[in-house]
């Protein structure tokens, strides 16, 4: 990870961010994270996680219903004022009547720090279409042209919202190597995508969110750890959830009609302290999960909280002493 | 804020088609009625007629410089494109201004010339050069009207919104029909226009007669309503779209 200056302000800080649409639809709910400069976050979660509604935030697009919003330790739209971030926003269009030239060379004198019109064609790919006119261009072309004018101001901070929706699979791998070029740069980037291998394969830190609210938030290394994570279940009299918890390995047990659910990081740990714990262990399973899987059981139901998530189970519930699920994959990893 | 100005005028003028149906309407109705006889007001039915056209064209130029491309763009987000961009609300607004204002002209040159040789119109260049200047500045409200309507009409409406706009300012503002000739509850409205005051303005400055503060006075109300009301629909946006 770059560091452009030790004690430069962070690129985003979130602190508690509500959203409300309307009166009813929460879209972020108590967020908060901060993004260090140079690095390259990922936001990763399903439709109506709130991904877009959080990088309109920080683009000065929307504002919050409550809470903190700072951008390179600016208000966001002091900072796009300033022409220090670019962002590709999901609903962003080109207008009528004008060439692929012309566009990204408007953009680029709006910006006080420039790149060449030559280099940001070729970091987008749009060389070859520069005297096209851009209201006759493809959806893959199209968004391509917007990811230049994001580019067009150098700017220090970088958004992109689901920025390969509609490239195929060439152009998105061309897409991502301009994107690592430019974080080599010293560009802090922070892109919403709902493909986990995206996410993993450029980014330095991933925040899970769903419904609003931030599940995870780690390394790619951290997150993937889910993989390791197995659920134990089995039939017992009279669980003890709490000495349960205590078993090595264990990141939270939840016990309905007898039936335990444990969710473990380590099950080879975890197994034979179980069988030593001296109750009676029936019907036992273990179940593996891929990444994926821990995901979608992560993001599949919010009115739990965060430990009991992991486990996709309600009823009688028992945590880590934190609710942070950081630390069940400190646990994990 | 020139980038984006000239950026808009390239696209603009790329668009003749458009640009053309601006000026066919006023300039037909010219060439059908400015060889009639008589005079009104002081002036020949051809001068007349020059201001009446004049301010039809320029209202509808002003008014067409944003209104339905501004609903279209804002829908297709063009809009939200720019507003990351570090370009001011400001230096947008006074960008559309200048636009808007640049697009009156080639309408009322072409009338002007055609009034000039056509219409063998006689006016002293003095009072051609005011005529021209009221016009042009005239038509500072009828820009921000179209800024005002394709901030409040999505891409569908706008067009039809703009059109019905435009007629009602004509005919109630006794610019189609004289105003003396229209019923009187309409009179009422029609002098409570902004279209109203600008032929006027026109008419007298034809007539060589001193422009009337009380006009003017009216489009500058008119001018700083409009653009009140187009700066809250634009915050209005940017907080809850």
């Amino acid at each position: 990870m770059k560091t452009n200056s030790t004690d430069a302000p962070a690129a985003v800080v979130f602190r508690d961010v509500v959203k409300v649409y309307n009166d009813r639809v929460t879209a972020l709910d108590h967020v908060s994270f901060e993004i260090t400069r140079g690095a390259t976050v990922a936001l990763l979660g399903p439709n109506g996680a709130g991904k877009s509604t959080a990088i309109d935030t920080m683009l000065g697009l929307r504002t919050p219903t409550s809470g903190q919003v700072r951008v390179l330790g600016m208000t966001p739209s002091a900072a796009v004022a300033a022409g220090k971030i670019g962002g590709m926003v999901q609903t962003g269009g080109l207008p009528e009547n004008a060439k692929v030239s012309e566009l990204v060379g408007l953009f680029r004198q709006l910006y006080r720090d420039r790149r060449s019109l030559r280099e940001l064609l070729r970091l987008a790919g749009i060389t070859d279409i520069a005297d096209r006119r851009a209201d006759q261009l493809s959806g893959g072309q199209t968004q391509r042209v917007r990811f230049a004018l994001a580019l067009a101001g150098k700017p220090e901070l970088l958004f992109l919202d689901e920025p390969t929706a509609s490239l195929d699979v060439e152009a998105r791998r061309d897409f991502w190597r301009s994107v690592r070029a430019i974080a080599e740069q010293g560009t802090t980037v922070l892109f919403a995508t709902h493909y986990l291998d995206e996410a993993d394969a450029n980014a330095s830190r991933i925040i899970v969110a769903s419904h609003g609210r931030v599940l995870a938030d780690g390394t790619p290394a951290q997150i993937k750890a889910y993989t390791s994570v197995r659920t134990v279940r089995f039939t017992t009299s009279e669980p003890d959830t709490s000495a349960l918890l205590r078993l090595p390995g264990v990141g939270d047990v939840s016990a309905r009609d007898g039936v335990v659910t444990i969710r473990t990081a380590d099950a080879d740990a975890t197994l034979p302290a179980l069988y030593a714990f001296g109750r009676p262990v029936l019907g036992l399973e273990v179940g593996g999960g891929g990444l994926e899987e821990a995901l979608l059981a992560l993001t599949s139901d919010d009115r739990l909280d965060a430990g009991a998530r992991v486990a996709g189970r309600s009823g009688q519930s028992a945590s880590s002493p934190t609710d942070d699920p950081a630390s069940l994959m400190t646990k994990a990893g | 804020m020139i980038a984006f100005l000239r950026f808009e005028l390239v696209r603009t003028l790329r668009n003749v088609r458009f640009l053309v149906m601006l000026i066919a309407f006023p300039v037909l109705i010219y060439l059908i009625y400015a060889k009639q006889h008589g005079t009104s007001q002081g002036l020949t039915v051809a001068t007349l007629l020059l201001v009446s056209m004049a301010v039809y064209s320029g209202m509808g130029s002003a008014m067409f410089a944003s209104g339905p491309q501004l609903a279209r763009e804002r829908q297709n987000g063009w809009m939200r494109q720019l507003r990351i961009s570090p370009i001011s609300t400001r230096g947008w607004f006074a960008a559309k201004l200048v636009q808007a204002i640049l697009m009156i002209i080639p309408g009322l040159a072409v009338l002007m010339v055609l009034a000039l040789s056509y219409g063998h119109v006689h006016l002293a260049a003095g009072r051609l050069g005011e005529l021209a200047v009221v016009l042009v500045l005239g038509a500072i409200p009828f820009c921000t009207l179209g800024l005002v309507i394709g901030l409040m009409f999505d891409s569908q409406t706008a067009q039809v919104a703009q059109m019905i706009t435009l007629l009602v300012l004509a005919f109630l503002g006794g610019i189609f029909i004289q105003w003396s000739n229209l019923p009187h509850g309409m009179q009422v409205i029609g002098k409570l226009l902004p279209s109203y005051h600008l032929a006027q303005l026109g008419w007298d400055a034809a007539a060589g007669h001193a422009l009337a503060m009380s006009d003017v006075a009216a489009l500058a109300a008119w001018t700083a309503g409009l653009g009140l009301i187009a700066a809250w629909r634009w915050r209005n946006e940017s907080t809850t779209a």
